[in-house]
């Protein structure tokens, strides 16, 4: 039987072969940058017009919401800063301070266009400095 | 109460250690004395960790906060409930929780069988009681939930208000549940191996455990999106974040293998590809635990992270090791004792199935790890997101479904042609008849129709299998009903197997619709404007406060017309809640949701400003609740599938079956 033995290794080849084309294509075409806002800078004639992500901390103060919904805000990774537009589903933990993850195209007037809006809880989530300081306050 | 759960922690992990040596040493040794000493440990660990979860949640009820854990996951304005779902809101509770699902399945394991296969069962012991070190190891030393604060201090950081919500509160438990599950057809695997007792009996112990913690998962998963798509307000459910993807993996490893034990069963076929299947399917479960908890991924809602990942990496690492060299050392003895006869047949079916869930646990698994693999490589962060997934696994689910509905009519060894126009000829009508009316009706995009029409196939092929099944009864006397529910009692994997493809396909056609066709509007309302939304309008009649103890809501009143009729009064809500702890969320949003099985309006109140505007966004996501239902249905099916039946009764359906095979056969 060993053209029935055959048959089924070409047909197991054919879906792992399958498989392997859809990820490497998936892979390919879906790609997207992680970088920090420095990387982003560091690569800015180049990187104009690439879909990206970037992260960074919101900046107090600079959220800026217009009347139809659009928001402006800057993000920064401590040493430099970028103006953020975004149109969207803003999440319910997105505030000044919070880590921003943003998701779209930095476009050459130097404003990130993103279509993705996300927001991360603090790293240190089981840090417990906060209830350091309320110690303190109630003293 | 902290002592005690501090003490029954440390009393598991050296009891545990006893568990482990004298299951090996007595089953070398043949000192039945010594495994049974092992075998009442196990129970004793069990007994521990209850006393110790109890502890734990004494203190969190009663909101001790001397304690690390309850400080930081509780506070006074906490309702009892949350307060005691807490105890899977963080890092250590959660760990804890693990180890006592783990703790009480192996005491089942012990009391289910400790007088049968003698040979098997100390090793399978002794893996679970080598997982369950790790797990107390981590709780007793690294993560202890008893941990204590320098100081008390007044008030706790409290619970997340987006984790107050009764699907957040089962979700996670479900989970664990079957991640933990999973650990026990391993352990039978591993049994099998070190045993070398490799026969039918590991197979048929961890079919039951895989299906069981297959369906919690199942479940588990579904909750989750669940509560992301009322909680979250974002519109859908599923994102393919590493958190989710982590209960994905293994649950598509695990859909291989309760597939694939099925040939082993009935064939002796795929010894090998078996045991290579729970052990990847183990290992996806711990990866997941180990992704969820290490926040080496980020991800949005990984919720509780800290720096076990080196240990969890140490431990994944010496599991694979272990297993794949036990694998390879019996390797010889997992000799298939069939053949492949034709690529037509259903044992090839069952190949292809398993197949493509593994090449699709693989590239979620590729995908979920691939910022940590491109940065590694080349030094550069990339990442591939929902495009990704969608692009991989889209094609490789339509192909799935085509063998859901192929898989369970075509004959055994080799189909015959006459076999196949037997069984598919309705099926494949069915399904073209979809198309064209899909066609006729005006809808254009290819994959959706595609999936429909598989859809229809395999609704068909189920139903066939139905009401031949009925039939054959009826002609015996017995009436519709009686034939039915016999049918169905007398053959529960089969057909309880069926009910579950049914929730699968229900599954498949929320999903389809619902990522195809959904409408979606943001505009700004004045009070007395409306928007119009396909065949609903949605007229915005002002805003209105109220004030609870915990929060300050504003609601926006809006009419909800269809077809120019005055239907309902929906609420979409903003929160912002007083507490002033430390709480990273004092905002909101609470979805409007007006649920049908046609299709669901969903609202959000983006903003409202000081003029009385507010910005209202909404959405229709058809055949959304076609999701849902379809979990109830093979959650239904599961439980048919797995509910004990007696010896005599399964004996009856398994001669039934095979003269039934016998007949096909000769016909050709």
């Amino acid at each position: 039987m060993l053209k029935g033995k055959l048959k089924f290794i070409i047909a197991i080849g054919v879906i792992a072969l399958t498989v392997s084309y859809l990820v490497y294509g998936g892979v390919k075409d879906t790609m997207v940058y992680y970088l920090t806002v420095e990387e982003l800078m560091a690569q800015v004639p180049t990187v104009y017009d690439t879909k990206v992500r970037v992260s960074g901390v919101v900046v107090p103060g600079t959220i800026v919401k217009d009347t139809d919904g659009a928001l402006e805000f800057k993000i920064t990774d401590g040493s430099q800063t970028i103006d953020v537009a975004y149109d969207g589903i803003v999440p319910d933990i997105f505030a000044d301070d919070v880590e921003a993850v943003v998701e779209g195209v930095y476009a050459k007037n130097d404003v990130f266009e993103a279509d993705t809006l996300l927001a991360k809880c603090p790293t240190k989530y089981e840090s417990t400095d906060s209830l350091y300081e309320e110690k303190e306050s109630t003293y | 109460m902290v002592e005690t759960g501090n003490i029954s922690i440390f009393l598991a992990l050296i009891i545990s250690i006893y568990v482990l040596i004298a299951s090996i040493y007595g089953a070398k040794a043949r000192r039945r004395d010594l495994v049974r000493s092992a075998e009442n440990g196990a129970l004793a660990v069990c007994f521990l960790l209850i006393i110790a979860t109890i502890a734990l949640l004494h203190s969190l009820i009663n909101l001790d906060f001397s304690l690390k854990y309850v400080a930081l996951n509780t506070s006074t304005d906490l309702a009892t409930i949350y307060r005691i779902t807490s105890l899977w809101a963080g890092q250590a509770g959660s760990l804890l929780l693990w180890s006592l699902v783990l703790s009480a399945y192996t005491a089942i394991v012990v009391l289910q069988s400790r007088n049968k296969d003698r040979q098997l069962m100390p090793y399978v012991l002794a893996t679970l009681a080598t997982v369950s070190i790790f797990f107390i190891f981590v709780i007793a030393f690294i993560e202890s939930p008893f941990e204590k604060l320098p100081f008390t201090p007044k008030e706790g950081r409290g619970l997340n208000p987006i984790l107050q919500n009764i699907y957040m509160a089962i979700h996670p438990i479900t989970l664990y549940i079957g991640y933990v599950g999973v650990t026990v057809p391993f352990a039978f695997g591993m049994g099998a191996l070190l045993s070398g007792k490799l026969g039918d009996e590991w197979i048929s112990y961890s079919r039951k455990w895989a299906l069981f913690s297959w369906t919690f998962l199942a479940i588990g998963l579904l909750l989750g999106a669940r509560w992301a798509y009322l909680e979250l307000g974002w519109g859908g459910y599923w994102a393919w974040d590493p958190v989710e993807n982590a209960a994905f993996m293994p649950w598509l490893a695990a859909t291989a293998f309760i597939h694939s034990v099925m040939i082993q069963e009935k064939k002796g076929m795929l010894k090998k590809w078996n045991m290579s299947l729970i052990i990847i399917t183990f290992f996806l479960a711990i990866f997941g635990t180990f992704i969820t908890r290490s926040g080496i991924i980020s991800s949005v809602h990984s919720f509780a992270q800290s720096d076990i990942g080196p240990l969890f990496l140490g431990f994944i690492a010496f599991i694979l090791l272990f297993s794949f060299g036990m694998f390879l050392y019996r390797m010889k003895d997992l000799e298939t004792e069939n053949r492949f006869d034709s690529i037509l047949s259903r044992e090839s079916a069952f190949i292809f199935n398993n197949l493509l869930f593994l090449g699709a646990a693989f590239a979620v698994f590729l995908g979920t790890i691939f910022p940590i693999l491109s940065e590694a490589v080349t030094g550069s962060k990339i990442l591939v997101g929902s495009p990704y997934f969608n692009r991989v696994n889209v094609p490789i689910a339509l192909v799935l479904i085509f063998l859901m509905g192929v898989g369970p009519l075509i004959s055994w060894r080799k189909a015959s042609l006459n076999n196949l126009v037997k069984n598919f000829l309705y099926p494949i009508l069915l399904g073209i008849l979809t198309v064209i009316v899909l066609l006729v009706l005006g809808m254009k995009d290819v994959k959706a129709i595609i999936a429909f029409a598989l859809c229809a196939f395999v609704t068909g092929t189920v139903f066939t299998e139905f009401f031949r099944g009925t039939r054959v009864r009826m002609k015996r006397g017995e009436n519709v009903v009686l034939a039915f529910t016999r049918l169905v009692s007398r053959n529960k994997r089969r057909y309880g197997g069926y009910i579950v493809h049914i929730g699968v396909v229900l599954i498949v056609i929320g999903v389809t619709a619902s990522s195809v066709f959904v409408t979606e509007k943001q505009l700004t309302l004045n009070k007395g404007e409306s928007m119009e939304l396909r065949n609903y309008s949605l007229r915005f009649d002002g805003l209105s406060e109220y004030t609870t103890d915990a929060k300050n809501a504003t609601i926006a009143n809006i009419t909800l017309f269809e077809n120019g009729r005055e239907i309902d009064i929906i609420t979409p809500e903003r929160n912002i809640y007083k507490y002033e702890g430390n709480r990273e969320i004092n905002q909101e949003t609470e979805v409007a949701l007006r649920s049908t099985y046609k299709d669901d309006l969903y609202v959000i109140l983006s903003s409202y400003n000081t003029d009385g505007s507010a910005t209202i966004r909404a959405m229709i996501n058809p055949m959304v609740n076609w999701i849902w239902t379809g979990g109830l249905v093979l959650l239904l099916g599961a439980i048919i599938t797995i509910w004990p039946s007696g010896t005599k009764s399964r004996q009856q359906a398994f001669v039934r079956y095979t003269v039934k095979e016998k007949d096909t056969t000769i016909k050709v």
